[in-house]
């Protein structure tokens, strides 16, 4: 047991953090809002936090901090300016704004490093540590989806309208939605930069816009459990089907086509639609012998 | 002057890529992220077919057309239909359309990374460019076949969608697809025929940027993917003619970056450029405001 | 209280790992005090095998194959003593880099390992190694931040250490003028373009009179190659990855440039044969070329053909001389535990040795060599007198 925990470490590690970053971006898709500022807030709390601690010396859990609260705060505004935007126009003026992050930092001369970006931001961040910031923030998640507060969330997002005649206030909803997505995209992005030492502005880019939200469709996307899902599939993958040595990335295709195709609901879709199937099968049983009699 | 005209010749290798891209997603509602997958391994079969003879400039470029109409075709077929089938509404699988995409240009890609250990492809043809002088402005024959190319097909492809009754068909079905099927429009059809001259775009883009860049590589089309996007969101979705405005806006921006030589600042401007103009214009240049109810 | 528990979780883990290690070592080694060398050793091959940086790092696996059959061949080792090579995919991802690592670093079989070839996965996994005691030899990985410990190794020297000779060159033909076109968002490219080569055109009275910066995603060069035929500087010194040399190049020559164009290694490996005739006379350092005429060189390149039946590319001379190193090591200090084979390689080091580059220097860790000026004429490389 504990040599599989010292093989894999690093993947329970990344699963975490990418988990995080999935979050971010779903946050906002669950109000209704096409968001990737969560990237940029990546880039934002990485850059952040290395700063803090390779030029400032600040130690571990305040440079994550400042990291997720700056970022908390810059997509907040950057929300602020582009609320009026509607589907993927608002998609894009937030891939704008990621990329522009990433611009800044290639540009940011000694400060961030420029295109080698910061290396020795040496973070003393352990496994458990990690999980327990990790069950907070879904905690806190996990409140949003129960009960009346989840159902206000579906209201905001499926009907905005309704949502307003009954008193929930929309605007104010999308708006908090960029300050969580901000917070816990600094977050990834800070404590990924400080277990890896290492943060480039070649990482802020399309590509994890895309990495985040294929986990996100595949594990599925009203949930936090759909996230975690999204986040083992994709972290593990490569080490599941290492069999298929260098066709890795063909398979990789595949996979993630045909979970398109056939899940619609993502792989949390399958499982609910399981359980229900497992719980209302005597209930079924008895409509059908209903049926059978009459 | 020469900066305008290479300005035109850069918006026009944006404007070839983007149209097909455009063409799906304005009309039959697909955002078709393995577009660039597709341009890319259109090139590809040439340079492989090349490699063995040599071949005139026109049969290397239909070589590339009917390979991207068929990889388009076959994508419509195996992944965009089936997911469009299983799907409540439109708008339901908008996202799952977004990942299959994605994953299916992954394979292509793993594919062609794998042949050439990504470095740079071209091909071997009897074409080579030549250098024209006009009014003591420089431009290549390629060049010049880009600009007319990418003009003509964009300029025609806008008559076409106003004025033919197959046109009016793919605009009524980008408004409202459910009506459209009821006056009797074969929505499959139409749709599968609408990605094969997408993927023949994708095709033709392909061939004539290996010309006119010398060599591409495996990489290249994702590149070129986020700009073609930009650019579709920046004209306003629905709209050909904003298509053609957006790709050369975007290079104009560019070139302007590039001739005050803050080469490193390419994207932040663009991209900024980009924000700006929706923020003030929010359904894009020349899109239709969107009929959403919020 | 949780951190002391990682901290004993920690201990047990290494305390196992340190008893199985040990378990192995019985197996087969010759058991001389401490540590000998074993049977087999296993080296492990942590750099990207597949996606859009394969090339160096299934270049360095070919190199390393053809070293490992020499060695075993030879019984450089010993008789009997065999070294085995255990591929890591990196596929081209920092994650994967940093977890493919601690995976090498975690099976205590293995001795040694040659590390990602990518500045960034290097620099990301180089304080890991030293946590974890394991000697890594990195190939390219050009950047700072990558050798900064007593554990980390690199076999090829950084581009910066062997482009003097294409300013000499340069100044022996009276070039004054030079304009630079560089990729600044690749760390080496940009170290050179904005620190190093200023530097070096400095010293010698040269004046660089436009410095033009592109990105990554940079695809058309009309405008610069225009701005460039502009200024028709003496010398163009190009630092650009594969495909942006090769659109460049085309685009210069269609802009009117005709003045000298100097590039860099990456144009190595037949990078540059899409350019055609537009790449003939181009100018360019490589630590190591098959036009070499040294005579480890030599015997490196006509050992390469045999095997493999194809022309010997950089990215095959960095593994080759990387494992021949390692063997060196283990041969040096007697010794194939991992603390045996990072002192060998300090050893070696200190002396240098002959590899498929030449002859090879260190400093501290990082290797240095003379390097050679190739020019590329009709799909050949030859040596620049």
């Amino acid at each position: 047991m504990s040599t599989w925990y010292d093989m894999n470490v690093i993947l329970i590690q990344t699963t975490l953090t990418t988990l995080l970053l999935a979050l971010s971006i779903q946050v906002p898709l669950r109000f209704g809002v096409f968001s990737f500022a969560g990237v940029g807030a990546f880039g934002i709390g990485g850059y952040t936090a290395a700063i803090a601690m390779v030029r400032f010396e600040w130690s571990t859990w305040p440079a994550v901090a400042l990291g997720a609260l700056l970022a908390g705060a810059i997509t907040l505004l950057v929300g602020l300016v582009v609320q009026r935007l509607t589907g993927l126009y608002m998609g894009m003026a937030t891939i704008a704004f990621t990329l522009i992050v990433s611009v800044l930092a290639v540009n940011g001369g000694d400060w961030t490093g420029g295109a080698m970006g910061l290396y020795g931001a040496l973070g003393e961040i352990s496994i458990p540590q990690l999980a327990v910031v990790v069950l907070v923030v879904v905690g806190l998640l996990q409140l949003t989806e129960l009960s009346s507060m989840g159902r206000r969330v579906d209201a905001v997002r499926d009907d905005p309208e309704l949502a307003n005649a009954v008193g929930v206030n929309v605007v104010l909803y999308r708006r908090m939605s960029f300050l969580v997505s901000g917070l816990i995209g600094g977050l990834a992005g800070a404590m990924t930069t400080l277990l890896r030492t290492t943060i480039t502005p070649a990482e802020v880019n399309f590509h994890l816009v895309i990495v985040s939200l294929t986990a996100i469709v595949v594990g599925g996307s009203r949930s936090w459990v759909g996230a975690l899902i999204g986040s083992i599939i994709f972290v593990w993958l490569p080490t599941w089907i290492a069999f298929v040595a260098e066709w890795e990335k063909v398979a990789y295709g595949f996979i993630v086509a045909a979970a398109a195709i056939y899940l619609p609901n993502g792989v949390l879709g399958v499982i609910k639609d399981g359980w229900h199937r497992f719980r209302t099968r005597d209930e079924r049983a008895r409509a059908a012998a209903v049926a059978e009699e009459a | 002057m020469q900066d305008v005209l290479n300005a035109a010749t850069l918006g026009s290798i944006y404007l070839l890529f983007a149209l097909g891209m455009a063409l799906v997603w304005g009309t039959i509602g697909i955002l078709n992220f393995a577009h660039g997958a597709t341009f890319m391994f259109s090139a590809f079969i040439g340079h492989l077919v090349t490699q063995r003879v040599e071949l005139p400039m026109l049969v290397i470029v239909a070589i590339a057309v009917a390979v991207g109409a068929a990889m388009s075709a076959l994508t419509q077929l195996l992944a965009f239909q089936p997911i469009l089938r299983r799907a409540k509404s439109q708008h339901a699988a908008e996202m799952r359309i977004l990942i299959g995409g994605i994953g299916i240009a992954a394979i292509p890609l793993a594919i062609a990374q794998r042949e050439t250990r990504s470095s740079p492809f071209g091909f071997q043809s009897t074409y080579s460019a030549e250098v024209m002088e006009i009014f003591g402005l420089r431009i290549t024959t390629t060049g010049m076949i880009i600009v007319l190319c990418g003009l003509g097909i964009g300029i025609g492809l806008t008559v076409w969608l106003r004025q033919s009754r197959r046109g009016l068909a793919l605009r009524a079905i980008g408004v409202d697809p459910e009506t459209t099927a009821g006056m009797g429009v074969n929505r499959p059809a139409l749709a599968f025929g609408t990605m094969a001259v997408a993927g023949g775009l994708a095709g033709l883009a392909g061939a004539l940027l290996t010309f006119q860049l010398g060599a591409i590589a495996p990489e290249t089309g994702d590149q070129l993917l986020i700009k073609a996007f930009a650019i579709i969101v920046l004209g306003g979705l629905g709209s050909m003619a904003g298509t053609v405005l957006g790709a050369y806006i975007l290079a104009g921006a560019e070139s302007f970056v590039l001739e005050m030589n803050w080469g490193t600042w390419v994207d932040a401007v663009s991209f900024g450029l980009i924000f700006l103009i929706l923020l003030v214009r929010p359904q894009g240049l020349l899109g239709r405001k969107e009929v959403r109810r919020t | 209280m949780i951190s002391a528990w990682t901290r004993k979780s920690l201990l047990a883990g290494l305390a196992t790992a340190t008893a199985l290690g040990m378990a192995a070592c019985g197996g087969g080694a010759t058991g001389s005090g401490d540590g000998g060398i074993a049977d087999t050793i296993t080296i492990a091959q942590v750099q990207d095998q597949t996606g859009a940086v394969a090339y160096a790092g299934v270049g360095a696996k070919e190199g390393a194959e053809l070293a490992i059959e020499e060695i075993n061949e030879q019984g450089f080792l010993g008789d009997g003593v065999t070294i085995e090579l255990e591929e890591y995919d990196t596929a081209g991802e920092i994650e994967r880099a940093s977890s493919e690592m601690n995976k090498a670093m975690a099976d205590q079989n293995v001795s040694a390992i040659l590390g990602p070839t990518q500045s960034q996965q290097a620099a990301t996994v180089a304080p890991l190694v030293e946590r974890m005691k394991v000697p890594t030899v990195f190939t390219q990985a050009g950047a700072e931040g990558v050798v900064i410990n007593d554990w980390t190794f690199r076999a090829t020297p950084p581009m910066e250490t062997y482009y003097e000779p294409v300013l000499d060159q340069l100044e022996a033909e009276g070039a004054k003028d030079i304009a630079i076109l560089y990729n600044a968002t690749f760390p080496t490219f940009a170290l050179l373009g904005e620190d190093d080569i200023p530097a070096m055109t400095e010293e010698r009275g040269m004046d660089i009179v436009q410095s033009l910066p592109v990105q990554m995603t940079t695809q058309d060069f009309a405008s610069q190659a225009q701005q460039i035929a502009d200024e028709d500087p003496d010398a163009l010194i190009m630092l650009l990855i594969a495909p942006q040399s090769v659109t460049a190049l085309g685009q210069l020559e269609d802009a009117g440039y005709d003045g000298a164009i100097r590039a860099t290694s990456v144009q190595a490996a037949g990078n540059i044969s899409e350019a055609g005739d537009d790449a003939n006379g181009l100018i360019y350092p490589v630590p190591y070329s098959t036009a070499m005429d040294t005579e480890s060189s030599v015997a490196f390149t006509e050992a390469f053909r045999k095997k493999f039946d194809k022309e010997p590319n950089p990215y095959n001379a960095d593994g080759y001389d990387a494992m021949w190193w390692i063997a060196r090591a283990i041969e040096a200090s007697g010794d194939s535990s991992r603390e045996g084979i990072r002192e060998g390689l300090v050893q070696i080091a200190e002396e240098g040795y002959d590899g498929a580059m030449g002859e090879v220097t260190f400093e501290g860790n990082d290797a240095r060599v003379e390097g050679v000026l190739v020019e590329w004429q009709n799909g050949k490389e030859r040596l620049v007198e």
